[in-house]
C-alpha cells in the first residue's frame, strides 16, 4: 500500500501511521484523557511516559478498541477507527501480564490469531516457525506457558502479535512481570528486537530509565494530556515545563527573579532567560562541581557536605546549604584531588550555566 | 541461654495436631465405616454381622437382578443427569454474567440464584410440596429434578464464578486482539478454561440428584420411585447384606466422582 498523503502537524516529511486527535475519556467526574493528541511515525518507538494514572493504558486501550473514546479521533494508517471493531484493528498488544493462553502451547499461542483468521494449516505451521524464529524461540513450539521463563514468555507475547503483520505494536509495561536484574538487559534486547522485525510501537512505562533506553521518542504525560514529546536527550537537556524536568532525571531547585532579561545563580554567574518576573531555576547534579573551601578554586556559594556516595564510576554529594535546602552534585570519582570528607565545608558552581532550566515560577 | 520465642514452630505443632485429629476423624467417621460396608457386602452369611466370612458376589448381584433396585438406580440417574444438564444450562452463564459482564443488578441476580442452596432442603422440599399441590403440580421425578436443580444451581454458579475470577480478563482481549470474533473468543479461550470448574461442578451437581434425600422425600414422583428413598424402605424392613452392597456400589461411584474431580483439578493446576 502506498503511503497516504502527509497529514502531519510539524515540518516532519514521515506521514504518521498513528494519529489521534484530541482523545477524551471519562470516567464518571474523572476526565483521564483530556484532549490528549499524539502521532506516531513509520519504524519508530514512541513511549508514554508518565506516573501511575495519568491514562497511559487507557490511551493505550482507546487505539487497541477496547473501550470507546467519549471525544476525538484515532486513525492508523490513515483509516479512522471509531467504527473498527477491536478484532480488526491493525495493531498487536502486547499486554503486562502477557495474557498467553494457558491451555495453548507456544505454537498454538502463536498460531491462534492466524486460526482465527481462517488461514490454511500448512500456511499456519509455518509462519508460526518463522514467528519463533524471529524472536529466538524455536525448538520450544510444544511448551505451554507456565512452563517458560519470563523473558520467553514476554517472546511469545511478541511473536503471537507479529505474526499477524500489525501496522502499530501496543505494548503496556512488558517489563512489569520480570524480575529487576533482568528487565536492563532486556529492554536493549527489546529494542533491537522491535528495530530488527522493523516495526512501529507505542510503549508504556512510568520508569524513565526504560524509556530512556527504548525510546526513539518520548512523550511524556500528564494527567490526560502530553505535556512534551521528543527525543531522550531533548526530553532530558531541554524540557519545556518544569513538570518534565522534575519527572526526568534528578534535579536541584530554587526561585529567582529575572533582571534584564537575566537570572543570577547562586555562584554568581548568570543565565539569559526570556522569561521574566519570579522564576524557578532547575539544575542537574551533574551540572554542579564541588570544590573543598580550603582549595585555591573555592568559591562563595558555600554548605556543608553531609552525604558522600561512590556509584560506579561516580561521586554523588548532597550538600546542605546554610538556609537547610540540601543540593544534589554529581562528578567522576578522582575529578578532586583531594575528595571532601563529611561534614566538611564545600563550595559548589554551575559548570555550564546555559544548561540550567529556567520556567515561571508556579 | 536465651528462651527463643519459637512461633513459627508453634504453629507447624498446631497444625499437624490439628490435621492428626481430621485424618483420625475422618478415618473413624468416613473411612472405616465404608470399609466395614464393603467387607460385609462380601460375606457368605444373609444377615449382617461382623467380621463377615468367606466371600460372595451374590449381594451384588441381587442387586443388579433386583427389578426394584434397578429401576430405582436408573431413576436417579436420570436425576442426576437432568440436574446436571440444567446446572450447565442455567449456571454458566449465570457465573458468566455476574463475573464478567455489565449486566445492571448482577449482584442481586447472583444473591438471588445462591439463595435456594442456603434454605435447608427439607424446607425446600415441603414448601415445594405445598405449593405444587395447590397449583394442582403433584410430586413426579420433573417435579424432583427441577427442584434438585433450583436447589443445587448454587454449586455450579459458585464453582464457575471462582474460576472466572481467578482468570486473567486480558485473555479474552488477547483473544479480541488477535482477530477473534466474541464466540470464537468464548469457544476458545472462555470456555476450555472454564472446563474443569464445569466438570467439578457437574460432579457436585451429578451426585446430589444421584442421592439427595431431604428434597427428595417431598418431591419425587410414586411411580419413579429413586435410589434413596427405595434404599431406606429396604433398611427399614430387611437387613439383608444387599444393603451393604447397595453401599458399595455408592462407595465405588464417589471413588470415582472423586478422581474425576482430581484429575480435573489437577489438569487445572499445571496450567495455571
Ligand atoms: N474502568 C475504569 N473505571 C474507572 N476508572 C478507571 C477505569 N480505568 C482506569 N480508570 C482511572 O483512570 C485513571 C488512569 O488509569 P490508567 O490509564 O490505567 O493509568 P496508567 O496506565 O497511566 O497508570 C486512573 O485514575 C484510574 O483510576
Ligand atoms: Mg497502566
Amino acid at each position: 500500500m502506498p503511503g497516504s498523503a502527509s497529514v502531519t502537524t510539524g515540518g516532519d516529511s514521515a506521514s504518521p501511521i498513528v494519529f489521534i486527535r484530541e482523545i477524551i475519556k471519562r470516567y464518571g467526574a474523572n476526565t483521564v484523557l483530556d484532549r490528549c493528541s499524539l502521532a506516531a511515525h513509520e519504524g519508530e518507538i514512541l513511549t508514554l511516559l508518565g506516573p501511575s494514572g495519568c491514562g497511559k493504558t487507557t490511551l493505550l486501550r482507546c487505539i487497541a478498541g477496547f473501550i470507546q473514546p467519549d471525544g476525538g479521533a484515532i486513525s492508523i494508517d490513515g483509516a479512522d477507527m471509531a467504527q473498527m471493531p477491536v478484532n480488526r484493528r491493525p495493531v498487536g498488544v502486547v499486554f503486562q501480564s502477557y495474557a498467553l493462553f494457558p491451555h495453548l502451547t507456544v505454537a498454538g499461542n502463536v498460531g491462534y490469531g492466524l486460526r482465527m483468521r481462517g488461514v490454511a494449516k500448512s500456511d499456519i505451521a509455518q509462519r508460526v516457525k518463522a514467528a519463533l524464529a524471529s524472536v529466538s524461540l524455536s525448538g520450544l513450539d510444544d511448551r505451554y506457558p507456565a512452563q517458560l521463563s519470563g523473558g520467553q514468555q514476554q517472546r511469545v507475547a511478541i511473536a503471537r502479535v507479529v505474526v499477524l503483520q500489525p501496522r502499530v505494536l501496543l505494548l503496556d509495561e512488558p517489563f512489569n512481570a520480570l524480575d529487576a536484574k533482568l528487565r536492563g538487559s532486556m529492554q536493549v534486547e527489546l529494542r533491537h528486537l522491535i528495530k530488527q522485525l522493523g516495526l512501529t510501537a507505542l510503549f508504556v512505562t512510568h520508569d524513565q530509565e526504560e524509556a530512556m533506553t527504548l525510546s526513539d521518542r518520548i512523550a511524556v504525560m500528564r494527567a490526560g494530556r502530553i505535556e512534551q514529546l521528543d527525543r531522550p536527550d531533548a526530553i532530558y537537556d531541554r524540557p519545556t515545563t518544569a513538570y518534565v524536568a522534575d519527572f526526568i532525571g534528578a534535579s536541584n531547585t530554587w526561585y529567582s527573579r529575572v533582571d534584564g532579561g537575566l537570572v543570577r545563580l547562586p555562584d554568581g554567574q548568570t543565565v539569559s532567560t526570556t522569561h521574566s518576573g519570579d522564576v524557578k531555576v532547575m539544575v542537574r547534579p551533574h551540572n554542579l562541581v564541588l570544590h573543598r573551601a580550603s582549595s585555591e578554586r573555592a568559591g562563595s556559594w558555600s554548605g556543608k557536605l553531609v552525604f558522600r556516595r561512590h556509584v560506579g564510576a561516580m561521586m554523588e554529594y548532597e550538600v546542605q546549604l546554610p538556609d537547610g535546602q540540601a543540593i544534589r552534585a554529581v562528578g567522576l570519582h578522582g575529578d578532586q584531588p583531594v575528595e571532601p570528607s563529611p561534614s566538611e565545608s564545600v563550595t559548589l558552581a554551575v559548570r555550564n550555566p546555559a544548561a540550567c532550566m529556567v520556567f515561571p515560577a508556579a | 541461654m536465651t528462651t527463643q520465642w519459637r512461633y513459627r514452630e508453634f504453629l507447624d505443632r498446631l497444625g499437624i495436631g490439628v490435621i492428626i485429629a481430621i485424618a483420625v476423624f475422618s478415618l473413624a467417621l468416613l473411612v472405616l465405616p465404608s470399609v466395614v460396608v464393603v467387607m460385609i457386602s462380601f460375606d457368605t452369611r444373609a444377615f449382617i454381622s461382623f467380621p463377615p466370612q468367606g466371600f460372595t458376589l451374590r449381594w451384588y448381584q441381587e442387586v443388579f437382578n433386583h427389578p426394584v433396585l434397578v429401576g430405582a438406580m436408573w431413576t436417579s440417574f436420570k436425576v442426576g443427569v437432568v440436574v446436571t444438564l440444567a446446572c450447565i444450562a442455567f449456571g454458566v452463564p449465570t457465573a458468566l454474567a455476574c463475573a464478567r459482564g455489565e449486566l445492571r443488578g448482577r449482584t442481586a441476580l447472583s444473591i438471588y440464584v445462591i439463595a435456594p442452596h442456603m434454605v435447608p432442603g427439607i424446607v425446600l422440599g415441603v414448601a415445594v410440596l405445598f405449593t405444587g399441590a395447590l397449583v394442582g403440580i403433584g410430586p413426579s421425578i420433573w417435579l424432583q429434578a427441577v427442584t434438585l436443580s433450583v436447589f443445587v444451581l448454587a454449586v455450579m454458579v459458585r464453582t464457575v464464578t471462582s474460576r472466572l475470577q481467578r482468570l486473567d480478563p486480558a485473555l479474552e482481549q488477547a483473544a479480541a486482539n488477535l482477530g477473534a470474533t466474541p464466540f470464537q473468543a468464548f469457544r476458545t479461550i472462555t470456555l476450555p478454561l472454564l472446563m474443569p470448574a464445569i466438570l467439578a461442578g457437574s460432579v457436585f451437581t451429578f451426585v446430589e440428584g444421584f442421592d439427595n434425600l431431604s428434597v427428595t422425600i417431598f418431591t419425587h414422583g410414586f411411580r419413579d420411585r429413586p435410589l434413596p428413598i427405595e434404599l431406606l424402605a429396604i433398611v427399614q424392613q430387611t437387613s439383608s447384606p444387599m444393603v451393604a452392597a447397595l453401599s458399595g456400589v455408592q462407595i465405588l461411584l464417589a471413588i470415582l466422582a472423586m478422581i474425576t474431580l482430581s484429575l480435573s483439578v489437577g489438569l487445572d493446576g499445571v496450567n495455571d
